[in-house]
């Protein structure tokens, strides 16, 4: 049985410690996602119109309010969270974050694709549209495990120990314990 | 673990606010109280027979044969009048274009109507209508035409258009080109590029 402060150094690097594979493992997942979601953000960021319409599409919000803000405040905020990856400030409320997203999207996503293959009578992986995640018309089993990658990869940056190359890893932990 | 949540706690509100913020300050920024759809999704499996009220004018063969019967169905079930291909092109080389008694109107972004527009056609970018609504409008106010396009298909923009040109113009003179620009491209017809007027026409994509 582990006591509170041992789980606390458990979940960091103590001073003089190498790194881990592991630990760059960690670095390198939050590279990837930082980066995708910085680019994804971006796109949709650059075209809040095109995005806008394409929500629109899933007929799930109907309030033009709510509507507008999604399509207005997603993409800044996907890149808001991409920084904080890339630089390393609150890297696992960051990560945290990611997942939120993916579940709800992914879902969407699947259910509109599963909507598209009953309607045209298409194999449900043959379905292709442009699901407003970003990176334009793509397969849909291609999209599914794009982002069933992402989750993986942001859920092992939530159980990560505090990373190398990180400005501020834990927000809400003194610094001295967080290097 | 409550580190963690008030961690993501503080994410979500900072980056809310950065990213309402960030919105307001873009050039592209969207305006969260206006209502951009304002027309509501209408059946389109039901083909329904197309005619307009068009159907009275001496020199209007209103019908769209060409373009899709879902477009058009969608088009009728929201009270817009449709036109096809060949009204359009009649249209465009009728004398009253030129006096621009019968104007064009593309309801497409900046981006597209630079790469390709009907000669002659005002812009009047649905999402942004306030750098473009002056000189329309007055166009509008004294054309007894108006034909409102964008891609065709499942574009909407020009229906969006149409709706909106309707609050100032007498409905009975807005057409909408159901095939659109696509159509018109696919007819190997002139379109002009760059500004309105610029000149500049190509007919290949």
């Amino acid at each position: 049985m582990l006591t509170k402060t041992q789980k606390a150094t458990a979940t960091k690097i103590r001073p003089g410690e190498k790194p881990s594979l592991r630990d760059w493992s960690g670095v390198l997942a939050r590279w990837i996602l930082g980066a995708l979601f910085i680019y994804m953000g971006m796109t949709k960021a650059l075209d809040p119109v095109a995005f806008l319409k394409l929500i629109r599409q899933y007929e799930v919000v109907y309030n033009p309010y709510l509507l507008n803000s999604i399509a207005a405040a997603l993409p800044w905020f996907e890149m808001f969270c991409g920084i904080l990856l890339l630089l390393g400030v609150a890297v696992r409320g960051s990560a945290l974050m990611l997942i939120l997203m993916l579940i709800p999207f992914s879902i969407l996503v699947f259910l509109r694709a599963q909507g598209i293959a009953e309607t045209q009578g298409l194999a449900f992986c043959s379905v292709k549209f442009d699901c407003g995640c970003g990176t334009g018309e793509i397969l849909i089993c291609r999209k599914l495990t794009e982002n069933a990658g992402l989750f993986l990869a942001s859920l092992w940056v939530v159980f990560s120990r505090n990373q190398p190359l990180c400005l501020r890893f834990d927000l809400f932990r003194p610094r001295s314990q967080t290097t | 673990m409550k580190h963690l949540l008030a961690e993501s706690l503080a994410i979500a509100l900072v980056g809310g606010v950065l990213s309402f913020s960030a919105n307001q300050l873009s050039s592209k920024g969207l305006n969260l109280a206006r209502n951009y759809f304002p027309l509501s999704p209408s059946p389109t499996g039901n083909s329904a027979p197309v005619t307009n009220a068009l159907s009275t004018s001496s020199d209007a063969n209103v019908v769209a044969s060409e373009a899709s019967d879902q477009t058009v169905a969608r088009l009728e079930a929201r009270g817009l009048q449709a036109i096809d291909h060949q009204t359009t092109l009649a249209w465009f080389k009728d004398s009253a274009f030129h006096q621009e008694l019968t104007i064009f109107v593309d309801a497409r972004d900046d981006q597209n109507y630079q790469a390709g527009h009907i000669p002659g056609a005002y812009q009047l970018d649905y999402y942004r209508p306030e750098n473009y609504l002056p000189s329309v409008l007055q166009a509008a106010s004294l054309a007894q035409k108006i034909v409102v396009y964008c891609n065709g298909g499942d574009c909407e923009d020009s229906e969006f258009t149409a709706r909106l040109l309707a609050t100032v113009v007498p409905a009975e003179r807005i057409f909408v080109y159901a095939g659109g620009i696509e159509e018109w491209f696919a007819a190997g017809l002139p379109v002009e590029i760059g500004a309105r007027q610029s000149g500049a026409l190509r007919t290949a994509r």
